[in-house]
């Protein structure tokens, strides 16, 4: 790093100025940005060390020069690193023990409640801690969490060891929460969420899912004066006749989500909400019938802006009655929900005009009628969901042009024509756009997309069969930022695509599974280009090889998880994978070429694994002790005794 | 009633040993309560200005009822008093183990003179009745009457039978005799202490209650007023709270049943029952009836061998009792006195309030008992189903553990450390251990055995004492908090994003992929 030249131009810069810059660089989502900053000289090098507040690690092997370079992490993210042990927690917690706040350990495994322990007690300042899908933590960690004094937001999912009273523990340490989430804690009942909204008055929202809670905490729950956001998901244990001898009442209350809450009906809301004069979100998705009584219960909430019905069994005045609601909705969700018909969801969006968005995914008898109805009236649409609504005829397709905000389309198993693609080319914020299994649409279409979709991220072609290069080579053309493809089983995709697509510099989910004219040529292209690649699922792509994964291995570095099934790869191919520092997920069957051996060297070389899926044939092959190995190290091999496909070998 | 009337039947059953208690009696100038009695009779039509006749006749009739009543009816009134329970019986009998001396024939004499007179005036009182029976009364009267005789007649029984166990054979050592004897008449003469005053002295307390009684009975037929009166006497008098099994939850008006006092020695005493011949004592009358057939082939007839039949029906006081300890709620001297309703409550009551513990629990070594049954009802229990809280408290119930945390500030549920502590806390907690252990290691209470759960609540207890100072010192950052609020929180925002750092140790390879960035 020594400079020969005594002269360093970016020493004139003011030290402001770069800092404004760093800042922005850091805000940024670009993982490259700080790190192409902080080559470029010295200086810079050293501003970012002390600018640098969040930090989320592929790996902890170098821990010791992590926690020499950066002093102020303020929050961290360990979801990557797959083994943190205690002695790790207790290092990392001493040296930012006056800066760290915030820490992620959901995907994280090995450490136990000493670790936590560590945590929290020397940083004292940490207001929030995820330790979700923990499920061996016991009320000992929950008992350490409680040390953290001042934490205000408290991730607990999926601790399905932990009970009563450990967080019983965290609800009498912890008294400044304000967002505490226990789904799936199964373990902790009615005493443990009583006591929480006892001791812990400043709780803003309280995710309860899938535990065996009743009224009875409930009672103590609407209490709060500040909750916000209420999660009841599959309370099953909460019902009519026990909501009905509710006194209290919460009027601070905006979100309420009573998903697969089966036994509640309209009488339960109504009690559950009683003087929730602020609701702005209901969400009831797959819980009750639609009815009548229902649309009056929700009279009573002035601020609605979301209801989510999906799932739920309607019926006609019940959605007639959500259309005669006092208050303007922005969203709806009414996907897989019975009864919706071309009546009662034009009557519903000619009230709502001010629908952002709308899901009518599955909703099998609306026709064109209403989505010419959905797009006269609600002109400020920029989330329009309706896969697979399949009488909705050509010609529907052609009135969604009307809404020129709109951002999200999604049109998957539909009748969609290239005639609706240049309708909806007129939408030119339209970032997302799935049109997977449209077996109507050609290159003409996509070309209609790509000359004015400019800002499109996400495309989804799946199975629509009539594409080929020229599409895909417009759309790569007309729209630089794409970020996720899917053009997966499109037989007449080659190598032509991939070139074009390549040239996508922020391409990071690619599926080209089962395009099994695609080269190793071709794809070398993808594997030394798209540098941000982090998902690529080349499965059935039978002529992929070594060739490819060497230049992966070599080029993209960002790689988390690859599916390589049915590939031409060898353990030359699989051993280069390895060196891929941040490989995650793998899967990998029915490759010829792979051995036993070839497995073993890879699992031992590559060292951020978490989930490999293999075939079982594999099992007996692997010794004992690799197993063993690469449990403690966190990762967990899956055997799956996939039968070969053979039709894909013809 | 039914026990006084048992213990009459005492001094004929006994009469070879009448002699040995006439000591105790002499030794206390109140052992001759009959005495006293003997001086009131006369007065007791004075006050009252009724026919002394009439109320002769109630008592009689009421007297003989539950005679009448019985399975196997018996021959006379004193065979009737046989088969009552025997509980009061005990008090004069219990505690002689000790102690010959004082023992003085002609005080046993003069006592037994007195027994005399006594019966027989309770003979003209049951003449008097027979002859007043065929006269036609005012009915109301005559009820009146009947309640006064039916106290008086009680009375009278008492002093006999306090005479008469002071005479039992078993009774040699008298001293302690009298005490119990004092306190049933104290009890008896309790509130009416002016009682040179000439009112018959037993009379007055009975006479209140027959006048509730009757405003009772009176009530009876308007059933929704008495529930209300019933109601409110709850309110003020009933101390839910109280640790004793008696009458919670009755409400009698006060006065409106007799109240008895059992001494200290009677209620300690380990037996209740004892043999007449030999002097064996016995915790049973049942046990002590097949105790009986040794002595005799008169004791095997299936009359002597019946269980003694509950009087029933009559329209009697209800007998309620008194602890003897001064102060006590259940003492009949308390304000707000609650009585205690059968003599076992008594027992129960004084060991587990006013004696020590000394049943310690084997299992725990912390519990501590003054009644065995609650020991064995703890061992049951000892061990498991604890809920512990960091304040060294237990409880049997999570509920109840819950509503002491939710009221107490800092305190927190104990959980235990490893699986040494097993039973201390739900079980299912252990079943998910195998990370603790890590733990343990650099825990000081890991070493700590099964039983080592007194030391580590103190431990909890001194952690919790620390807490105030932690949260104290949490305190300072309150001011860096909102500087470190309004810089991080836009952060936060975007955590949602992945926002990716490489490592130092992959440069080599970031290298390059950076160079390319330049592009």
């Amino acid at each position: 790093m020594e400079q020969p030249n005594s002269t360093n131009l970016f020493d004139h810069l003011a030290r402001e100025l770069i800092c404004i810059i760093l800042d922005h660089l850091l805000r940024d989502d670009d993982p490259f940005a700080a790190k192409s900053f902080s080559q470029v000289c010295k200086s810079f090098h050293a501003l970012e060390s002390t600018r640098r507040l969040k930090l989320k690690p592929r790996r902890l092997e170098y821990l010791g020069r992590i926690l020499k370079r950066y002093r102020w992490i303020s929050q961290l993210d360990l979801t990557l690193c797959p083994c943190v042990d205690d002695a790790t927690l207790e290092r990392l917690s001493l040296a930012w023990s006056s800066s760290l706040r915030r820490v992620d350990l959901s995907r994280t495994r090995l450490f136990s409640h000493v670790g936590v322990s560590s945590l929290a007690l020397n940083c004292t300042c940490l207001v929030e801690i995820d330790l979700s899908n923990r499920a061996d933590l016991t009320d000992l960690a929950a008992k350490a969490i409680a040390n953290a004094v001042n934490l205000e937001r408290l991730s607990l999912g999926r601790c399905k060891s932990i009970t009563d009273l450990g967080i019983a523990c965290v609800a009498v340490g912890c008294s400044r929460l304000r967002h505490v989430g226990l789904r799936w804690c199964i373990r902790i009942t009615d005493f443990g969420a009583a006591l929480i909204a006892i001791k812990c008055k400043q709780i803003r929202s309280f995710d309860l899912s899938y535990l065996p809670i009743t009224e009875k905490c409930l009672h103590h729950i609407l209490q709060l004066e500040h909750l916000e956001d209420l999660v009841l998901e599959h309370c099953i244990g909460i019902e009519d006749q026990g909501l009905a001898t509710l006194q209290a009442s919460c009027k601070s209350i905006k979100m309420l989500n009573l998903s697969k809450c089966q036994n509640i009906s309209h009488i339960g809301i109504a009690s559950l909400s009683k003087g929730a004069q602020n609701l702005e979100k209901l969400i009831l998705s797959r819980s009750l019938v639609v009815t009548a009584d229902l649309a009056k219960c929700l009279q009573s909430f002035p601020k609605l802006q979301l209801v989510k019905l999906d799932g739920c069994l309607g019926t006609m005045s019940g959605l007639k009655g959500i259309g005669n609601l006092c208050a303007s909705l922005k969203e709806l969700n009414l996907s897989k929900c019975a009864g919706v018909t071309d009546e009662n969801l034009s009557f519903l969006v000619q009230t709502h005009k001010d629908l952002e968005k709308i899901d009518i995914t599955c909703c099998g008898r609306i026709t064109h009628a209403s989505i010419s109805s959905i797009t006269n009236s609600c002109l400020r649409l920029t989330s329009l969901r309706m896969e697979s609504c399949s009488m909705v005829s050509r010609e529907g397709f052609l009135f969604i042009g009307q809404c020129q905000l709109l951002e999200e389309l999604d049109v998957t198993d539909t009748e969609i024509d290239d005639q609706g693609l240049l309708s909806i080319s007129r939408c030119t914020k339209l970032s997302n756009l799935k049109l997977g299994i449209c077996l109507m649409i050609t290159d003409i279409g996509l070309k209609h997309i790509a000359s004015s979709c400019s800002e499109l991220k996400h495309l989804d072609l799946y199975r629509s069969s009539r594409i080929t290069d020229e599409g895909i080579v417009a759309i790569s053309l007309g729209c630089p930022l794409l970020e996720v493809v899917n053009i997966a089983y499109n037989s007449n995709i080659t190598d032509t695509s991939l070139v074009s697509l390549s040239k996508s510099q922020k391409l990071r989910t690619l599926e080209i599974r089962g395009c099994t004219r695609i080269s190793p040529e071709g794809f070398s292209n993808i594997a030394a280009r798209c540098k941000h690649l982090e998902t690529l699922d080349i499965k059935s792509c039978y002529k992929i090889n070594d060739t490819g994964m060497i230049q992966l291995a070599q080029y993209s570095q960002n790689l988390k998880q690859i599916k390589l099934s049915y590939c031409s790869v060898t353990d030359l191919g699989l051993i280069a994978l390895a060196s891929i520092s941040c490989l995650q997920n793998l899967s990998i069957f029915h490759v010829e070429g792979l051995t036993s051996n070839g497995l073993v060297a890879f699992l031992l070389a590559s060292q951020s694994l978490i989930k490999v899926k293999l075939h079982a044939c594999f099992e007996s092959l692997i010794p004992h002790q690799i197993k063993k190995y690469m449990e403690a190290r966190g990762c967990v091999l899956l055997w799956r005794d996939k039968t070969l496909e053979a039709s894909r070998w013809e | 009633m039914d026990s006084n009337g048992s213990l009459r039947a005492n001094p004929w059953a006994r009469s070879p040993s009448l002699t040995s208690a006439a000591n105790g009696l002499s030794s206390d100038p109140l052992s001759f309560p009959g005495f006293g009695l003997q001086h009131n009779q006369p007065k007791w039509d004075g006050p009252s200005n009724s026919d002394y006749g009439i109320r002769a006749e109630a008592s009689f009739k009421e007297f003989n009822q539950p005679s009448q009543n019985g399975s196997p009816p018996p021959p006379d009134s004193n065979n009737e008093i046989e088969f009552a329970d025997q509980e009061n019986c005990h008090p004069s009998e219990s505690s002689q183990t000790n102690g010959l001396q004082d023992w003085d024939p002609s005080v046993v004499l003069n006592n037994l003179s007195f027994l005399e007179e006594k019966i027989h005036q309770l003979q003209n009182l049951v003449h008097l009745i027979v002859r007043q029976k065929g006269v036609g009364q005012p009915t109301e009267l005559v009820t009146q009457e009947q309640q006064l005789i039916t106290t008086d007649l009680t009375s009278i029984i008492i002093q006999l039978i306090s005479t008469a166990g002071s005479l039992l054979p078993s009774a040699r050592n008298s001293l302690i005799n009298t005490s119990p004897l004092l306190a049933q008449i104290g009890q008896l003469q309790g509130p009416t202490v002016p009682s040179g005053t000439g009112v018959g002295i037993s009379c007055i307390q009975p006479q209140k209650n027959v006048g509730k009684k009757m405003s009772d009975q009176a009530m009876q037929t308007d059933l929704p007023n008495n529930c209300e009166m019933e109601q409110n006497y709850n309110n003020v008098e009933h101390d839910p709270k109280d640790e004793d099994d008696a009458d919670d939850g009755e409400s009698l008006a006060p006065g409106s049943y007799e109240i008895l006092q059992l001494e200290k020695e009677e209620i300690l005493a380990p037996h209740t029952h004892f043999c007449t011949i030999c002097g064996k004592g016995f915790k049973r009358d049942a046990n002590l009836r097949m105790h009986m057939r040794g002595h005799g082939d008169e004791y095997k007839t299936p009359a002597a061998l019946a269980k003694p039949h509950k009087e029933s029906g009559s329209p009697k006081l209800i007998k309620r009792y008194s602890c003897p300890y001064p102060g006590c709620k259940r003492n009949k001297d308390h304000k707000k006195f609650q009585p205690l309703k059968t003599i076992l409550c008594v027992k129960n009551h004084y060991k587990r309030t006013h004696c020590d513990k000394s049943y310690t629990c084997s299992r725990c070594n912390t519990k501590k008992f003054s009644v065995m049954a609650d020991l064995k009802t703890h061992e049951k229990h000892c061990g498991k189903d604890k809920w512990l809280c960091s304040c060294g408290t237990t409880f049997s119930r999570k509920d109840k553990l819950f509503g002491h945390i939710a009221l107490f500030q800092g305190h927190t549920p104990a959980i235990p450390l490893d699986d040494n502590t097993k039973g201390v806390a739900e079980p299912p907690i252990q079943d998910s251990k195998e990370n603790s252990k890590e733990g343990n290691m650099n825990n000081t209470f890991g070493s700590i055995p099964s039983n080592g759960n007194e030391v580590q609540n103190v431990m909890d207890v001194k952690g919790n004492s620390d807490d105030p100072i932690n949260y104290f010192s949490s305190l300072n950052f309150e001011a860096n908090f909102g500087v470190f609020n309004d810089f991080t929180r836009p952060l936060f925002d975007d955590s949602e994003s992945s926002f990716s750092f490489v490592m130092p140790g992959s440069f080599k390879s970031g290298g390059e992929s950076g160079s390319d960035n330049l592009q």
